[in-house]
């Protein structure tokens, strides 16, 4: 007994409560019910970094705590540390861990994209209305067109000069006030205070005029005129942007042969590469392909966990990703990964006379294949070696040998370190 | 051959160190059991971390999943400086060689620190009775019990495995306050009734008393009483106990309960036994923790015990284990101890203060100048600059100089430019790190509210009255803040410990908050700063280990030989779905239908739409549930509210919503 067996029980143990998905870097957690409290209905704690969340604020899912998850006090490094990545951050913890630096080459697309919202225009909707230049030109207009009412109507106070005089004296003094004004407040002025000033002069010495600024300051705007002219509206800018088009094409043997042993391998394998890459192109697809004696295409979440019976023909994998290639990613636009994995083995003669064709009519950046052989060799386990003989001259077909957990790593590290240059 | 070699080279490397830490340790006041430190490489690291912290545990595939994850982990995200110690006398603590000299040093101040925690916390003692824990020793026995009952060919070794997770999903239903004693010993819970005729003679009271009251009636009464009695008689949270007692298995075969064989009832016992070893450690973690990393940190950063040239290094360490997002109970903790290390200090210098001529708590803040005080609370640089050219300087008859260290330092002994606290005393270190002097500190006694201030000068005796506020200050004791954390380290667990220390200052200095989820909006929102909703939160969490309460409250449920188990409703709900989940394997120690009683909040989708609609909460209504699970299916149906009245507390709410968020 001992560990390493409590690891091969671990492996086997299915309780239905596997969170595959949960986890980023693929380990199964197996988690046992308990009684616990109602997560939402609970709430909890947490701590600002010196800008604590008002009441109201939305705070996010809570994170699982280090401490959460049982253990002793003092030992748990390991617990103070949450192994959560998104695939972004693993692909770049794996490249800095495998010193690569993998950028997919040629085959750009241009795709319009909407940009920042720079440009402008005259209509729109609301929510991309200028607001704040609409305001501003408002507030000219109103500074434009204000004058120290005050200071006019000092000047209607001067002996012997009426609305006629005054708007002239205005005009020449570059106040910007109307005709229609100057009537209406001599009108309303009473006949008593018409004479207070003998001259114009008189008026003027005696009576400062208060500036826009300091009477805005004083007094504050009552009204902004807003016009429709004013109106602007965001309107974002078309760039082309180029994107680099991946596919990535994952084969996996699913026949009889394939224990348990040989598909975990395959899934250790598989599964970080597949994070890599999603991680690594935003608009990577993936095609997933299952095979034994005939080839089909499954889904993400069946590929992982997929297992038949029957024998094995490699071939009907390669024919099928061929056929996919050529109708939905074309090598003109695509940069195409295939990936194989499975045990070497394979029908007699199908390796040399089916898949090394097949291979070859398939261009690709890099076409790759994992053998999964617990055990070491079988003795007809020879696809591997086969396609390895075949292409030894060529840069863009590798292929690695995983025979336990150990192994994976460099797997991957060979796989992805591996291709063509000459394009 | 070659890796033993290396092992070798770092552990006569780590020699003088960790001596020296045990030496500095024991200047500051701590009293750790003794530690044995071993040297292992990462993958035996990870082997240890999966095990708990020791080197044999019973065969079971959770200890696979911890060491995939730990070997992942360090795979994929790089190596981490790890501490592990377990409780025990003496302690054995484990070392990774590949780790850098600072970093070993940090894990050994930790660990004398953590192996301070273990030999005088109360609750750890719990479980020894005073003893020694030996626990290593028990666990390889346990692993080796397991073992070989996985190893007979009688047994299958899935059943055995089996069992193990049904009783695992358990392992927290115990009585985390009681202390632990073997199921065997609880047994013999009915009173024979001649007992107490026979008691009652004892007594020997007058015949007409004991004509008058406890006359033949009441006797039977006491009989039927004990015909009728429930089983348990009171509400049992040891579940694990109680299904030892009174479980049975569930026989697939048979297709009825049988008896539980031999080695179920014995794994049933051995698993209980280590959920109670562990429990205090589940108990103490904030505060565990917490004095670790304070005393680390004081070993450490404040007495340059990693050497200068590595303290960027120890630096580096305690940002990656404290500078974990979210709440981090470690960093909780290390604040609370800090606090109370600060408040105490600052109680003894209010003290102090409130007692000279002419100052009151009116005038506290106004005729006192704070910035003389912050330069009279710092150190004598007798304690605070300790270097060989100044050894002339201290007295020493002085009682916070070590008088014969001091002399072997005069004589070149002791080389006080690596180990100048060699020649302090304890009261010596308590004023060389005073914390009040520090400069994040700056400002506390000032910050001292007017209620702190009131409250203080009330309970103040009379007595000597200082003249100056120099005075005063020369009279300020600085060990009391150590004094008063050494006892709280006795005698606290995290739930006392929080509900005692919290203060709205402490929430404030620390921004912490609560928050809840909202249906409106549906997701989590903060919801208060105030310290008693912090606080609340903050025991929900820690109480009970975070768990809710369940009881057995009848063991013959409905006449029928079900079982009744109720969860003591807090205003918090059970998660339904994981509450099912467990039913069934409590199902599987029950071996006959197994019952809940619980209380679930129903929101009325009408309620929802309107409260919506105003953008507003819904108050949720409180139903009483009855879950059921026959072995087959689960039922659930409502309970009238008289049922389950007796198991909601009607005292508490956890709910830190502000009353305006009701609809």
């Amino acid at each position: 007994m001992g560990l390493q067996d409590d690891l091969e029980r671990y492996r086997e143990v299915d309780l239905g409560g596997s969170r595959p998905d949960s986890v980023r870097i693929p380990i199964k957690i197996v988690d046992l019910p308990g009684f616990e409290y109602d997560q939402r209905d609970q709430g909890g704690v947490g701590q600002g970094d010196g800008d604590t969340p008002e009441p109201g604020q939305p705070v996010g899912e809570p994170q699982p705590q280090p401490g959460d998850e049982e253990g002793d006090p003092g030992e748990e490094g390991g617990e103070h540390e949450y192994y959560e990545m998104d695939p972004e951050e693993f692909a770049q913890e794996l490249d800095e861990r495998l010193g690569l630096d993998l950028e997919p080459k040629g085959k750009q697309v241009a795709e319009e994209v909407e940009g920042e919202y720079t440009d402008i225009t005259n209509t729109g909707p609301d929510s991309t209305l200028d607001f704040e230049r609409l305001f501003k030109q408002g507030l000219k207009r109103k500074l434009a067109m204000d004058f120290d009412e005050e200071y006019v109507r000092e000047a209607l106070r001067v002996d012997g000069m009426g609305p006629q005089a005054v708007f002239e004296w205005v005009r020449a003094n570059h106040l910007p006030v109307s005709r229609a004004w100057i009537d209406d407040a001599y009108a309303s002025l009473p006949a008593a205070e018409r004479t207070r000033w003998t001259s114009i002069e008189a008026m003027e010495a005696n009576v400062e005029e208060t500036d826009t600024a300091t009477r805005i300051r004083r007094e504050g705007i009552d009204h902004v005129p807003f016009r429709r002219e004013d109106e602007r509206y965001r309107y974002p800018e078309i760039i082309e942007e180029y994107e680099k088009n991946v596919v990535v094409v994952n084969i996996r043997d699913v026949s009889g042969s394939m224990r348990e042993g040989k598909r975990e391998l395959v899934e250790r394998t598989f599964t970080p590469l597949d994070w890599y890459l999603t991680g690594k192109y935003d608009h990577a697809e993936f095609v997933y392909i299952a095979h034994d004696a005939d080839a089909w295409r499954v889904d993400r979440d069946e590929f992982f966990g997929i297992r038949s019976g029957g024998g094995t023909k490699i071939s009907s994998a390669y024919e099928l990703a061929k056929e996919v290639l050529e109708e939905e990613y074309p090598w003109s636009d695509w940069n195409r990964y295939v990936f194989a994995a499975g045990d070497s083995e394979n029908s007699s003669n199908d390796t040399e006379e089916r898949v090394v064709p097949l291979m070859e009519e398939i261009p690709a950046n890099l076409h790759a294949y994992v053998e999964t052989q617990p055990s070491g060799n079988a003795i007809n386990a020879t696809h591997a070696e086969e396609i390895e003989r075949s292409f030894a001259d060529a840069g863009d077909v590798v292929v690695a040998y995983v025979s336990s957990p150990d192994d994976v790593v460099d797997a991957i590290d060979r796989v992805l370190s591996t291709e063509d240059d000459d394009e | 051959m070659s890796d033993r070699i290396t092992a070798q080279r770092i552990a006569s490397e780590l020699e003088s160190p960790v001596e020296e830490a045990a030496n500095l340790a024991k200047k500051l006041g701590l009293d750790p059991y003794p530690v044995n430190y071993w040297i292992v490489d990462h993958d035996e690291m990870n082997e240890l971390i999966a095990y708990d912290g020791f080197q044999t545990r019973y065969p079971h595939w959770r200890w696979g999943m911890k060491y995939d994850r730990q070997q992942k982990q360090t795979q994929f995200l790089g190596g981490k400086a790890f501490e592990i110690v377990n409780n025990d006398d003496p302690a054995h603590a484990f070392l990774q060689e590949s780790n850098a000299l600072a970093d070993q040093k940090a894990v050994i101040t930790h660990v004398e620190a953590h192996a301070d925690f273990f030999a005088h916390n109360q609750w750890f003692g719990l479980f020894s009775g005073g003893e020694t824990p030996n626990a290593a020793a028990m666990l390889a026995r346990h692993a080796d019990t397991i073992d070989e009952y996985m190893s007979d060919p009688e047994i299958d070794r899935e059943d055995v495995e089996a069992w193990i997770d049904t009783i695992q999903c358990l392992d927290t239903n115990i009585d985390r306050h009681r202390a632990f004693s073997s199921a065997t010993e609880e047994e013999g819970e009915t009173v024979e009734l001649d007992d107490i005729a026979d008691q009652l003679d004892e007594l020997d009271l007058g015949g007409d008393v004991v004509d008058e009251v406890f006359d033949e009636e009441w006797l039977e009464s006491q009989r039927d009483d004990e015909e009728t009695a429930t089983i348990p008689p009171e509400p049992e949270q040891d579940l694990l106990a109680f299904f030892w007692r009174h479980g049975m298995a569930y026989d697939e075969e048979a297709g009825k309960a049988v008896e539980m064989t031999e080695w179920q009832r014995d794994v049933l016992e051995i698993l209980r036994r280590e959920a109670y070893y562990f429990a205090a450690q589940k108990m103490t973690k904030v505060m565990n923790e917490g004095w670790a990393a304070y005393w680390e940190s004081m070993m450490m950063g404040e007495e340059t015990f990693a050497g200068a040239d590595e303290f960027l290094n120890y630096a580096d360490h305690q940002a990656r284990v404290l500078g974990s997002p979210g709440l981090n109970p470690y960093k909780l903790g290390k604040e609370l101890w800090e606090y109370i290390e600060n408040s105490v200090n600052r109680r003894e210098v209010i003290e102090r203060l409130l007692r000279v001529e002419g100052i009151t708590w009116r005038n506290f803040h106004d005729v006192i100048d704070f910035d003389a005080v912050q330069e009279r609370l710092a150190p004598d640089p007798i304690v605070d600059v300790i270097t060989a050219d100044r050894l002339d300087a201290p007295d020493p008859a002085d009682p916070r100089i070590d008088a014969d260290a001091l002399e072997r330092a005069r004589a070149g002994e002791i080389d006080v430019g690596s180990y100048p606290w060699k020649v302090l005393t304890q009261r010596g270190m308590a004023e060389r790190h005073y914390s009040l002097a520090k400069p994040q500190n700056r400002g506390f006694v000032r910050r001292t509210g007017r209620e702190e201030l009131e409250r203080v000068s009330r309970y103040l005796f009379d007595g000597e009255r200082y003249a100056s506020v120099e005075d005063a200050l020369a009279e300020v004791d600085r060990s009391v803040g150590w004094d008063r954390m050494f006892e709280i380290r006795e005698s606290h667990n995290d739930v006392t410990f929080i509900d005692e220390f919290l203060t709205q200052e402490f929430v404030d200095d620390n921004d912490y908050f609560t928050y809840e989820y909202t249906q409106a909006t549906r997701d989590f929102r903060a919801t208060s700063t105030d310290y008693e909703d912090v606080k609340k939160k903050l025991l929900l969490r820690f109480t009970n280990f975070g768990k809710p309460t369940i009881t057995v409250h009848d063991g013959n449920y409905n006449n029928r030989n079900e079982l009744l188990l109720a969860h003591h409703y807090n205003g918090v709900m059970l998660d339904v779905e994981q509450a099912k989940q467990t039913l069934e394997r409590v199902y599987d120690l029950w071996g006959r239908p197994v019952n809940l009683k619980t209380v679930v909040k129903e929101v009325d989708e009408h309620d929802l739409e309107v409260a919506k609609r105003r953008e507003r909460e819904a108050d949720p209504e409180e139903r009483g549930k009855l879950l059921r699970y026959d072995g087959d299916r689960f039922s659930m149906e409502d309970l009238p509210w008289e049922a389950v009245e007796g198991i909601a507390a009607t005292d508490v709410d956890y709910d830190t919503k502000p009353d305006e968020w009701l609809a």
